[in-house]
């Protein structure tokens, strides 16, 4: 018999269920030409830092984007440092992967360029677009898939020596051209609390990135890393170690204080820009730390003290170096979409779209003036632009030569034991000859595996 | 009749567990279960790696693990995180029940908070403050260092009291050079193959600054410093991770014996201390004995959360410097996202995870038949 209630109970089952049928949104269908509104929605892993400065312009940047094509919905995820490389790990892992990512040019995105899993943007987004990219930016042997995976934002140098002239100046000194000058400045910095060089030696990439692949660099050039990766030299030999021996070295002449091993990240940019070091060792991207945030309007060190006491420099150069003057470097990051996308659909042609608006003169210009990147497009010219970032420029133009950075030219099973290694050399429980036996181990294990 | 109860009974309480023991067969069994297939086969991610069909292929996964020194440094770490969760939390945590039920100290609600609070901040946040608390440039390092810099620096003026001219400007001589070093041989040892002429050379170097600057530049090279550099050392690495947390889920554990005591019947306890008996006897007597269940249940929790401690250690530090504070969570994570994923090495690490904490549960389960067998006596 139906009652009130069943009544009730059965027109609220057939409600739920109408909502459920028309739950997936409406498309509709071309009818006599009538042109189609289709909608999509792209899915984005970014690799973003809510804290750094210019993460507000940025996030007005994606937003402006979607205000302009409604049609195009953007499901976005922002993450930093190692939550966002353990992010796409599980993407992979759970194989779906999402339509837009941040990429490296090898290394942590190996995976996704070697296994074809982003689209070559250079069938994608035409010779048109690319020409006023960098050569350097285009070419395809800088990532590890052999073609343009994804299009570098920028070229990156991993090593610079960002110098605190007024602390130099306060104390007598001048920049030094030698690590010998580096050392013999060392004492009296002490006297006066200063520590020569800070570094972010806590996360073991740190100090092989930013550290270790220009000291290495200095003593075995490209070719010798691409004979090793080969089998056709190892890193037991006298070249290599002696790059090892270097980094002992600076621990042990404390121009590197064994404490910078319990540095964090996020710690450092606060601890050089309040004084407490001549000098920061990291990657050209650090900048970005220091300059005006344009959302708060603060900036870590201030254009002027930016002009007036900031250098930026290559590490001195060392004795018995090989290849004076190098300084690691790699395409810098950028973004790739995923192969799921289907060619020729809606979706790939949003895509597609979004590309040509994030690497566009005047987003580009935009990343360029609040300091995120020194952008790879040829094209792009401001007026705004603060003196750490123009330093930066004036920092590309003087290098005299490039090697690479080790973890984006070795397999991660490899670099992965460098990093350790390094950090063991740091808190003096291994010697330069023994980290140099184990990196060899990983890389015998490497090859074995290829065979 | 009572046979058609029994039956139906037993029936509605099949019918009743059959979906939790589903959702347990899912959730937690069948995880278990291919966790163990894929640690004995050379799974390499399917289709999005190298496509190749995956097959059983032994235990050379557990041979490797069992062979690698890492897995051992990270189980021992482990066993230090369940030393300290079971013989630290765990009787400290009835300690600060016992005194706060029994009112020997006052405001116990507000202590309970207090004490509670640890346990309802995220893990992460809690990891990254330690880590800023233990930096080399942390509080506590500010605080130390510039009480030794202090007391060095008081040393030091009584020292060159008479060591500066009418015009302010430094008088060398070899007395004063003793004297210096006498404060703190250890810093001036360490960085100077020849003391004395290493001092000398500092003090000429400083000799015509003012005297205030004088003091500040040899109290900055040489009165001690601290710095949590130590920690980087092996035997005492995990120390920060385990004081942490001791102080993260103490809280926890006292509500849980502090409920617990407080359904213990009061006149049991009145009669005790009408015969005379004192706290410590009322403690180990009364209170122990009746809370010996969820003792275990504690001490039960203890070990398996010691084994999946991951958030804290990682946001503290990472498992370094150097895998020294590596424990076997991390070591797992590692292995199956950082680099090149090894997923049958990961599953046969998570497998020993499991192996240990069934272990330790049975050790536990056989101390507390044995007590309670003593007590029946």
């Amino acid at each position: 018999m139906l009652t009130k209630k069943r009544i009730m109970a059965l027109i609220l089952a057939i409600g739920l269920l109408t909502v459920m049928l028309f739950a997936s949104g409406t498309k509709e269908v071309a009818k006599d030409n009538v042109k189609v509104e289709e909608k999509t929605t792209i899915t984005v892993l970014d690799y973003m830092d809510a804290t750094a400065p210019g993460y507000e312009e940025t996030q007005k940047i994606w937003q402006k984007f979607m205000d302009e094509n409604p049609n195009i919905t953007i499901v976005k995820e922002d993450l930093t440092n190692e939550a966002f490389h353990q992010k796409m790990a599980s993407y992979i892992a759970a194989g779906k992967i999402p339509d837009l990512m941040y990429m490296y040019p090898s290394g942590r995105s190996s995976i996704l360029q070697e296994n074809h899993m982003v689209k070559d943007l250079e069938v994608l987004l035409g010779d048109e677009f690319l020409k006023s990219f960098l050569p350097a930016a285009l070419n395809v042997e800088n990532q590890s898939g052999n073609y343009l995976a994804m299009l570098p934002q920028a070229v990156t140098y991993s090593s610079v020596v960002y110098v605190n002239t007024k602390v130099l100046r306060d104390n007598g000194l001048e920049i030094p051209t030698t690590y010998a000058d580096m050392v013999a400045m060392g004492p009296k910095l002490k006297a006066k609390g200063i520590q020569t060089v800070l570094m972010a030696n806590k996360d073991d990439w740190v100090m092989q990135s930013c550290l270790f692949s220009t000291v290495a660099g200095r003593f075995v050039n490209k070719e010798w890393i691409d004979k090793a990766k080969l089998g056709e030299v190892k890193f037991t030999d006298e070249e290599f170690v002696s790059a090892l021996r270097f980094v002992d070295k600076m621990y042990k002449d404390d121009v590197l204080s064994r404490k910078t091993i319990q540095l964090s990240y996020g710690e450092v940019p606060g601890l050089f820009a309040s004084g407490k070091a001549a000098f920061l060792i990291d990657g050209d991207w650090r900048q970005n730390a220091f300059v005006t945030d344009p959302a708060s309007k603060e900036a870590l060190i201030s254009p002027l003290s930016q002009q007036e006491d900031i250098a930026l420099i290559s590490f001195p150069a060392i004795e018995g170096e090989t290849y004076p003057g190098v300084v690691s470097s790699t395409s810098g990051c950028g973004y790739g979409i995923s192969t799921e996308v289907s060619d020729g659909s809606y979706k790939e042609s949003a895509c597609k779209k979004l590309v040509e608006y994030l690497y566009s003169v005047e987003v580009q210009k935009q990343f360029l003036e609040i300091g995120k990147y020194i952008t790879s497009r040829t094209d792009v010219k401001s007026d705004k632009l603060e003196p750490l970032t123009l330093k930066l420029i004036e920092f590309y133009k003087e290098v005299k030569g490039t090697c690479y950075v080790l973890d984006s030219a070795l397999d991660p099973s490899v670099y992965t034991v460098i990093n350790k290694v390094l950090q063991e050399i740091g808190i003096g429980s291994k010697t330069p000859e023994v980290a140099a036996l184990e990196i060899q181990k990983a890389m015998d294990i490497y090859l074995l595996s290829k065979k | 009749m009572k046979y058609n109860k029994l039956r139906s009974q037993r029936v509605a309480y099949r019918w009743m567990v059959i979906p939790s023991l589903v959702i347990y067969l899912f959730v937690m069994a069948f995880p278990i279960v291919l966790s163990l297939i894929i640690s004995l086969s050379n799974f390499s991610g399917g289709k999005f790696f190298n496509g190749n069909p995956w097959h059983i292929v032994g235990v050379q996964q557990f041979v490797k693990l069992f062979q690698d020194s890492s897995f051992w440094h990270a189980t021992r770490n482990n066993i230090y995180l369940v030393f300290i969760s079971v013989f630290g939390q765990l009787p400290l945590g009835i300690f600060l029940a016992y005194i706060i039920y029994r009112k020997i100290v006052k405001f116990g609600p507000f202590w309970q908070g207090i004490l509670y609070l640890p346990a309802i901040i995220s893990v992460i946040v809690i990891g990254i403050m330690w880590n800023l608390i233990f930096s080399p440039y942390g509080p506590i390092a500010e605080v130390v260092n510039k009480e030794y810099y202090k007391n060095y620096n008081s040393k030091l003026v009584k020292v060159m009291e008479s060591s500066f001219n009418e015009d302010g400007k430094l008088i060398i001589t070899n007395q004063l050079v003793q004297n210096i070093i006498k404060i703190n041989p250890k810093s001036v040892e360490e960085k100077y193959e020849n003391p004395e002429l290493g001092l000398i050379g500092v003090l000429e170097s400083i000799k015509d600054e003012e005297k205030e600057m004088v003091l500040s530049d040899l109290s900055n090279l040489f009165s001690p410093v601290w710095s949590a550099d130590f920690l980087s050392k092996d035997i005492v690495s995990m120390l920060p991770i385990l004081f942490v947390t001791l102080w993260c889920w103490t809280g926890t554990y006292l509500i849980l014996f502090l409920a617990n005591m407080q359904k213990i019947n009061s006149e049991t306890i009145e009669s005790a201390q009408i015969d005379g008996a004192k706290e410590s006897a009322i403690l180990i007597h009364i209170i122990l004995p009746e809370i010996s269940g969820t003792l275990v249940n504690a001490a039960v929790l203890c070990i398996s959360g010691s084994f999946n401690s991951f958030a804290m250690i990682y946001a503290m530090t990472g498992g370094g410097p150097a895998r020294l504070t590596q424990v076997l969570s991390i070591y797992m994570y590692e292995k199956a996202f950082v680099g090149v994923p090894n997923y049958p090495l990961a599953n046969a690490i998570s497998i020993m995870m499991v192996l240990f904490s069934l272990v330790l549960v049975f050790l536990t389960s056989i101390c507390n038949k044995r007590l309670k067998g003593e007590n029946n006596e």
